[in-house]
């Protein structure tokens, strides 16, 4: 890796004028192959090494990113930046960063089997398996697509205010799509596992028999699936769904780059505003947090990509709005400090204010026990549609894996249930919490250019009180 | 980057064994300047270089890209190439890479100079646009200027050679006027010709002040003007559901429609690699076969997906020039003009909605075609052809092969539109469509 450029740019930078720099060196390699209706469709490698570069000059902020690694590439790039910052004053918002302590560190996650000591035979082996599994089964899956890949992301930050980190992140990911027909209808079901660590989480997930498991949950819901009751009724909503909404309804919205405006041609706004900080949102049970540091996590990290040591936030503590996620641009225009929410999805793009993982915090209840409760109502296992307005107010699950309740147990199948709420109705119906913790990946974007990072969402399984089914 | 780089790189893979190989180089500059609540944000710039490399031994298949470029980087990267390769399974559905040499045909308009060398008219730009929004009415404008200049050089073991020089230029502005009242527009081009950022302000502002003191939209099937920002999202998705690999793959609504009906008669659907002044223009694809028109669906008919050499072979058909390194892709969708003028389209609805922009379109399912989307920003009642009323909060849940079936009217009028969900090219007019259902949170 190259830190001796990144270091080099932030000293550059500063002897042309900048009030703060900041660059990250990043190298990264690894492995992903794909599987379409049982054949190998692609298999590749990557590596790359790459520097982006921060800088703030009399306070209009410029950012360069090279994969063309020489001083004299960086000096040019630089000399650019900063006339282009000048350039920019007349209009420019001015830019501050928010204090921050000096730090000083280098961590890395465990790989206990390192991927890249994996050999590729043994890493399509895995589809392989998967397609072997759904052969045997008798469920049709006419349309199969499976994709399996592995990187090791090295990083090194380094800051005109003297911050030093290095970090080494492993991550594996597994998706995949699959399409089951029964009676002349189709049903498909899209999955997506990302952690951090080495190869041996890739065999723990047991992928072939997960991906059966979610292929027979399909084919019961097409062949005995009836329609979805509509109305107020109870829904239990078990985490992957709970997941989904507090990544979408709480993280996006209490992300303070989008409540500033910063992200309004791109990613939207939010309803939230820094004046509803105490607000109360949710039952007092109700508690939803941000926390990088979940071990083994898709979103996991120990300092941020503005060198900010990372913390759990509780955004909703004790049903109340609590805290907003912070990069240090942010907090510095909000008055505060940055919590460390900064990630940039590669040495490309520009830090902003992300999720990492976001989740429920348990409550006492067994899924048992909630679904004891109810009379009638709808447990959804699943989605596959989702979406929400660029406000984080309106928005839409469609079950997949879902089933109906009566008198405390779980009858049928149902169809394709409807949750058309919003933001409000959602939190203020949750009427019970379980008890264990779910955590479902994702890839979420914002950002321009489009930043995808790997994130995790989840929560334990809830309880909604006569909520309406569309 | 030039082919003696990318002909050392090919030769290598040759000498090893490879059975096809295909290089792509690039040479790319880009720039960007994010403006919010009328202020410049951030100015960004990117250089990179890169070759991307494709081989195949015995119908089994690698890839990897290079960015190192050193002789002892490539040779690494060459042979631990084809060491990787090796160990793969046959993919039985390869049927190798076109044959060369092939003859080109420039594409007018896709390279403009000046654009590599805007930095001094960049802030100028980004200040006319929003002045023009805010003297429209709004109160306050966010969004992007960004531009670039590439280079790009194509070397294959069967004998394809190409190289072209290309630019970008794409202006995105979000007026808002009050809260719950915005506007959005981008415009794009390959050259500063046909780019005019104040105009798109100007017209972002215009919405914003339109969308002021929306009140919530009502459920139930509406006959909807689609504005072109918000159609490209939709037709973006469409093409993409062209490409052989999306069929297959459980990722489209055409499977299996190969000369059916799959729109009303209004509609015509054509990919085209060779349109002046389109972003995703370009002489050659992939495998350096040239670029064509494609009508895939013709007066609502499904004539063709979109194909590369190994899935045309397995449909018994020529390629269509759509080659990416591994999958058919496309090139710029376009949707045939029809005879409506704008008020024309207008003056046929009696009761409908007008929608400026949509987001977040996601499926419950590919390929029966079930999905939902929400529209943004100015969202209007349309009432005896005129705009009555600025609504809020509806999502319009449908199918998409309903939707395109529906399409009564297509307008005259074209833009190109990319946009932050639009990633391939579309040039495309306002288009009418019947009976959208509408759904809202209850």
């Amino acid at each position: 890796m190259h830190e001796e450029l990144a270091d080099f740019a932030v000293n550059y930078a500063v002897g042309k004028g900048a009030d703060y720099a900041e660059a990250r060196a990043e190298h990264s390699e690894g492995t992903a192959f794909s599987m379409k209706n049982g054949v190998l469709h692609a298999a590749g490698f990557e590596k790359e090494d790459g520097v982006g570069i921060r800088i703030i000059v009399g306070g209009a902020m410029q950012f360069v990113s090279t994969n063309e690694l020489s001083k004299k590439v960086l000096r040019g790039m630089l000399d650019s930046a900063v006339r282009a910052a000048r350039k920019s004053a007349r209009i420019a918002a001015r830019i501050d960063m928010s204090d921050a302590p000096v730090e000083k560190a280098r961590y890395e996650v465990r790989q206990r089997v390192r991927s890249g000591e994996v050999d590729s035979r043994g890493k399509i082996e895995e589809l392989f398996d998967i397609e072997s599994e759904l052969k045997e089964s008798k469920v049709n899956i006419p349309a199969r697509f499976f994709s399996l890949c592995d990187e090791v992301v090295y990083k090194y930050f380094s800051n005109s205010q003297g911050s030093r980190i290095n970090s080494v992140i492993p991550y594996v990911g597994f998706h995949s799509l699959i399409t089951i027909c029964e009676g002349g209808q189709t049903a498909q079901r899209s999955m997506q596992l990302d952690e951090t660590g080495g190869w041996e989480i890739v065999k723990g997930w047991n992928l072939p028999s997960r991906v059966l498991e979610e292929a027979k949950a399909l084919f019961n819901n097409l062949k005995y699936g009836k329609p979805a009751p509509k109305g107020r009724v109870d829904v239990v909503a078990a985490p992957e769904v709970v997941g989904i909404a507090m990544h979408e309804s709480v993280g996006h919205p209490y992300e303070a780059d989008r409540i500033l405006g910063r992200e309004a041609a791109q990613a939207g706004e939010s309803f939230m505003t820094p004046e509803m900080i105490g607000s109360r949102m949710a039952k007092e049970f109700v508690n939803v947090v941000d926390d990088p540091a979940v071990p083994g996590s898709a979103g996991y990290f120990i300092f941020d990509d503005e060198g900010v040591k990372a913390r759990r936030k509780y955004l909703i503590k004790d049903g109340a709005i609590n805290e907003l996620l912070h990069n240090r641009e942010t907090a510095s225009s909000l008055k505060t400090i940055s919590n460390g929410s900064a990630r940039a999805m590669n040495y490309e793009c520009e830090p902003i204010v992300r999720m990492s993982n976001t989740f429920l915090l348990p409550g006492e209840l067994s899924e048992e026990e909630i679904i004891d409760d109810v009379k009638l109502g709808v447990y959804i296992k699943s989605f596959m549609e989702w979406n929400i307005d660029d406000k984080r107010v309106n928005e839409r699950y469609v079950g997949c894996e879902s089933y109906l309740i009566k008198n405390g147990e779980i009858t049928h199948p149902v169809k394709k249930p409807v949750l058309e709420t919003t933001t409000f109705d959602f939190f203020s119906s949750i009427e019970a919490v379980g008890d264990r913790v779910g955590y479902y990946a994702g890839t979420c974007g914002k950002g321009e250019p489009m930043q995808g990072v790997p994130v995790w969402m989840g929560g334990p399984t809830i309880k909604l009180g006569r909520i309406r089914l569309g | 980057m030039d082919f003696a780089l990318l002909e050392r790189i090919v030769g290598r893979a040759e000498e090893l064994g490879a059975d096809d190989v295909v290089a792509i180089g690039e040479e790319a500059r880009a720039w960007q300047t994010k403006f919010v609540n009328n202020r410049i944000a951030t100015g960004m710039s990117g250089y990179d270089k890169e070759v991307s490399l494709f081989v195949s031994k015995d119908r089994k298949i690698g890839v990897t890209t290079i960015k190192e470029f050193s002789r002892r980087s490539i040779e690494e990267s060459v042979s631990k190439l084809l060491r990787f390769t090796k160990k793969m399974q046959p993919n039985e559905e390869y049927y190798g890479i076109a044959q060369g040499p092939f003859k080109y045909k420039v594409v007018k308009g896709i390279y403009d100079g000046r654009i590599g060398k805007l930095e001094q008219r960049a802030t100028d730009f980004i200040e006319g646009g929003i002045n023009a929004a805010l003297a429209e009415g709004a109160k306050r404008a966010s969004g992007v200027l960004k531009y670039n200049v590439k280079e790009e050089f194509l070397v294959t073991s069967s004998d394809a050679r190409s190289s072209e020089r290309s630019s970008g230029v794409y202006f995105s502005i979000r007026a808002l006027a009050d809260k719950d009242a915005s506007g959005h527009k981008v415009c794009c081009s390959t050259t500063l010709r046909n780019f005019f950022p104040e105009r798109t302000g100007a017209r972002a502002g215009r919405i914003a002040k339109m969308a002021l003191n929306p009140v919530k939209g009502s459920i139930g099937r509406y006959d909807v003007i689609f504005d072109p920002y918000p159609l490209a999202n939709l037709l973006n998705i469409a093409m993409d559901s062209a490409s052989a690999f999306a069929v297959e793959a459980g990722f489209s609504f055409l499977r299996g429609k190969l000369g059916r009906k799959v729109a009303s008669s209004a509609v015509t659907l054509v990919d085209d690699g060779r349109l002046p002044h389109c972003l995703s223009s370009s002489k050659c694809d992939s495998e350096g076969v040239p670029t064509r028109r494609n009508v895939v669906i013709d007066r609502g008919i499904l004539k063709t997906y979109l194909h590369n050499t190994s899935t045309a072979k397995r449909y018994g058909v020529e390629t269509t020039g759509n080659a990416g390194l591994l999958s058919p892709k496309p090139c710029n969708a376009v949707l045939s003009k029809g005879d409506y003028g704008e008020k024309e389209l207008f003056d046929e609805v009696k009761r409908g909605l007008y929608i400026t922009n949509l987001w977040y379109t996601r499926f419950q399912n590919y390929e029966t075609g079930d999905f939902s989307t929400i529209p943004r920003d100015g969202i209007f009642l349309i009432e005896k052809g005129e705009l009555t009323k600025s609504l809020k909060e509806i999502r319009l849940s449908d199918n998409m092969l309903r939707m395109l079936l529906n399409v009564v009217a297509v307008s005259k009028k074209q833009e190109q539109i990319i946009g932050w969900e639009v990633e391939i090219p579309v040039i495309t007019s306002h288009v009418l469509v019947k009976g959208v259902r509408v759904t809202k949170s209850t």
